[in-house]
């Protein structure tokens, strides 16, 4: 190549060699003399061999050789390495390249583009550094206090060490009871608001919540519903300074899920900001996802509502995204985010928009959405997208599941406050789905969230007003008639009197987590009954239901072993009765816990089967002693061959497998009749007994007793 | 007289750099520039029976916007992770990186943890350390500012190099 062409080309700052043949290079272009103070054996030589004097070029040149041996068109890198010539750093990248046939080395002198990167990855960098000190700081102090918080109701009996570290902390904690009573602020907090405790001054706290509730649409579902939540804030204290805070705050449950305290951790984190700002891009996109952030999305909203044409927005939301970081990580956790980031834009158009707006939060404009056919269709594409697993760098397999919500412009709401809050309760609705659900937002909606609540704090109070009974439905051996055993089912009694149906409070007290605490009822008082029944009938069984919940709560087996011992009945006169939903989604869990059981004599049944998604293999690796033939198949018995096959079906499988099988729903003598011709002969249902109190149960077996006595 | 290869590997911000100038110059800067690429020094290390000429290769911090290249531990006898006492992630970082490594070498290793002159500011139990601590042939607290260990510590590895 011509040296004036080179030049004109704009290829300045480079060497050109020319390889002639195993390690012989010709120079073609050598713009300056940086060139030989890495090859001074090339200084007046037309052709010359590498003396090695650069370390990382010999190293490239492992690589360069098995290419240029290919012989095909083409050109690998050695990626940037700084050189130390006897004046000057140089910033080198050398290249191995066939063009024509030919073979070349290209070494660029990389010095401007450098200081350029150097620049750009200066500031993320340390702005990665400075999130992650502020992040731990927050993560530490919040895992202690919550600890400590669960432990004693008190702060009174706070450690040492954790008084010291909140004393001292460079961030901003305040500990309020459930109320949002201030218990509690540090010396930080009044520092980060420049303020002082004097009575007349507006409080840290105070402050804090102005910010909250002005700046963020998710405040009162945060709020009402007792939610994590962080993100930041911008406070603004004309003429003086304003300061941008990232805030995380807590709920604080006891047990029964009842709050207790929230706490709120907050820090100045404008340096971060201003470091953000160096940088254009880094300042309206999120560091880690490289998506448009929280700002960029408001701005973006703001824009389409001024455009006044018809959208929807979407409130993304990743299932359970807190036990995915605590299991794997926030590393393996952000690298999931990426994916995730990656997998949502192939999902939509170019025109419209996905921000992240939370931690695991997303919010996506969708601009050419008219109907809510197309909504739905782009979730659905969502939803889809998130069904392949995700792998952490360890290649450990994570399923994503997500809460949909969406809202409409107009005719939801017209500002983009209120979008934005519809959306995040349409969201928020999706949440009570196991799997992954778009809900729109709807007036209904809003009323269904606000009997929700109601409901919630209703069951609170039930379990601490001790509303609850417990009532046992005989399970009889068909060839017999007599009781084999009984399985325990709750009501629950309010003041009034009323009965309010399982159907109703079970779903939600599995949502809000208060199944927990219902549950561990359920084990105490089933247990306390035994006790009672085995006066009457020493080797009877009852059956209790674990929901998925209460299958992952890691104490659950220590509950069953505490409850049975301090009970005193057998291990074996108790049985647990679990979902085929329950077996696929927590397998591993399962079988630890079912493993455990087994080992102390409990038997297990598997309920409703039949129902869910059945897997022989399963069946065979789980220590399973029951099938329960839901009472689907066994209502439109008499009519239904298809259910009849079923019936018989499980049946077969049952027996293959040496399984127990019993029939639910039983209501009418024929459907006994043919339970008990095809060897199926435990049931349950209403043409037997419907669920008694103890007393009647009782009463029922010393019946039975006398009726087998005469 | 051997020329042994040897890498500083580590999440970014940790004082990789820092420790060669440090050990290879004998001076500190409190300012912050971050790496791009690879930088090789060299120095002369005497031990007792013999002489090690250590090719020092500074790899750039790694993390999200740098990944880790197997290709630059070719020929090294040895390798050094550092992190930063003063940051919980970077030993969570480190030892993501330290498996990495592990998965394509099974070369000498060394756990160095930096910035000995600032106050411990992670909240690692000693147990917890001492665990982590265990994948390495030896760990290193070393102050790239004071020079506290450092010299030590690339003796070490010089030593480790030979063994």
């Amino acid at each position: 190549m011509q040296q004036s062409l080179i030049q004109a080309l704009g290829i300045i700052n480079c060497a050109i060699l020319k390889r002639v043949k195993d390690g012989q290079f010709q120079v073609i272009h050598c713009s300056q003399d940086w060139f030989y103070s890495i090859a001074p054996e090339a200084i007046d030589r037309e052709r010359f061999e590498f003396a090695g004097h650069s370390a990382y070029l010999d190293d490239f040149f492992i690589d360069a050789e098995e290419f240029w041996q290919t012989g095909k068109e083409g050109q690998i890198h050695s990626g940037i390495w700084s050189e130390q010539s006897k004046d000057k750093l140089l910033r080198l990248e050398a290249l191995a390249a066939i063009s024509d046939g030919e073979s070349y080395l290209v070494i660029n002198n990389l010095e401007g583009e450098y200081q350029k990167q150097q620049q750009t990855l200066q500031a993320a960098r340390e702005l990665l550094i400075s999130n992650d000190k502020v992040l731990a700081q927050h993560e530490y102090i919040h895992e202690r206090l919550d600890q400590v918080l669960r432990e004693n109701q008190t702060l009174q009996s706070l450690q040492k060490p954790i008084q010291r570290v909140i004393e001292n902390a460079d961030f901003g904690v305040v500990i309020t009871d459930a109320q949002l009573n201030v218990i509690t602020q540090n010396p930080n907090s009044y520092t980060v608001f420049e303020t002082s405790d004097l009575p007349l001054e507006v409080s840290p706290f105070e402050k804090l919540m102005e910010l909250f509730k002005n700046q963020c649409a998710e405040f009162e579902r945060v709020i009402g519903t007792s939610s994590r939540w962080h993100g930041e804030l911008f406070w603004h204290n004309p003429p003086y300074s304003s300061k941008w805070l990232k805030l995380a705050l807590y709920p604080v449950t006891d047990e029964n899920q009842n709050l207790q305290h929230w706490i709120f951790i907050f820090s100045d984190v404008s340096r971060v900001k201003y470091l953000l700002q160096r940088n254009e891009k880094l300042n309206l996109y999120d560091n880690v996802t490289n998506l448009p952030n929280r700002q960029f999305f408001w701005q973006k909203l703001e824009y389409q509502i001024e455009k006044a044409k018809a959208f929807f927005i979407v409130y993304l939301d990743v299932k359970h995204f807190k036990q995915i970081n605590e299991l794997h990580g926030h590393q393996a956790g952000d690298q999931i985010l990426v994916t995730l980031a990656e997998r949502i834009q192939q999902c939509i158009s170019t025109t419209d928009l996905c921000a992240r707006v939370g931690g695991n939060e997303f919010g996506i404009i969708l601009t050419d959405c008219k109907e809510q056919n197309d909504c739905i269709e782009v979730a659905n594409r969502l939803i889809e997208a998130m069904e392949p697993p995700f792998y952490t760098a360890s290649k450990q397999k994570v399923q994503i599941g997500l809460n949909l919500g969406a809202a409409h412009f107009p005719s939801d709401a017209s500002d983009s406050e209120e979008l934005m809050k519809f959306a995040d309760l349409a969201m928020f609705s999706a949440k009570k789905e196991d799997k992954s659900k778009l809900c729109f937002y709807s007036k209904e909606l809003k009323e269904a969230s606000r009997y929700r609540l109601e409901l919630e704090s209703a069951l609170k109070k039930a379990i601490s007003d001790n509303q609850f009974e417990l009532y046992l439905q005989p399970i009889v051996d068909l060839s017999t008639g007599k009781v084999a055993k009984a399985e325990a089912l709750i009501r629950w009694r309010s003041a009034d009197g009323n009965l309010t149906s399982p159907d109703k409070f079970i779903p939600i007290a599995e949502q809000t987590g208060l199944i927990v605490p219902i549950g561990k009822w359920v084990i105490s008082r089933a247990t306390e009954m035994l006790k009672v029944i085995m006066q009457y009938q020493p080797d009877l069984k009852i059956s209790v239901n674990l929901s998925p919940r209460q299958v992952a709560d890691r104490h659950l087996f220590d509950f069953v072993t505490q409850a049975i011992n301090h009970s005193g009945v057998p291990p074996k006169n108790l049985e647990l009765e679990l979902t085929e939903g329950v077996l696929i989604d927590n397998y591993d869990k399962v079988k630890h816990l079912l493993d455990q059981v087994r080992e102390i004599g409990i038997s297990t049944s598997i309920d409703d089967f039949g129902t869910g998604y059945s897997s022989l293999s399963y069946l065979q690796k789980l220590p399973i002693d029951n099938l329960k033939i839901d009472r689907s198949f066994i209502i439109d018995l008499e009519q239904n061959e298809n259910d009849k096959a079923i019936i018989l079906a499980v049946i077969a499988m049952a027996h293959s497998l040496k399984l127990g099988v019993i029939a639910e729903g039983v209501e009418n003598q024929y459907q006994a009749d043919f339970l008990l011709e095809n060897k199926c002969n435990i049931a349950q249902g209403y043409l037997f007994s419907r669920p008694l109190p103890l007393s009647e149960f009782c009463e029922l077996l010393l019946a039975e007793k006398h009726s087998s006595q005469n | 007289m051997f020329q042994k290869k040897i890498c500083l590997l580590g999440p970014s911000g940790v004082g990789k750099t820092s420790l060669v100038k440090q050990f290879v110059e004998g001076i500190f800067s409190e300012k912050y520039l971050t790496t791009i690429g690879v930088k090789i020094d060299k120095k002369l290390v005497d031990l007792a029976v013999d002489q090690v000429q250590l090719m020092i290769w500074d790899l750039e911090g790694i993390d999200r916007y740098c990944g880790f290249q197997p290709k630059y531990l070719r020929g090294a006898s040895a390798y050094a992770i550092v992190t930063d006492h003063t940051r919980s992630q970077s030993l969570v970082e480190a030892m993501e990186i330290h498996r990495m490594v592990r998965e394509v070498s099974d070369i000498p290793a060394i756990l160095i943890i930096n910035k000995s002159d600032l106050d411990v500011a992670w909240h690692w139990t000693e147990s917890e350390l001492n665990g982590y601590s265990k994948e390495f042939i030896r760990s290193f607290s070393t102050s790239a500012k004071t020079g506290d260990q450092v010299e030590e510590m690339f003796k070490f590895i010089a030593q480790l190099t030979l063994n």
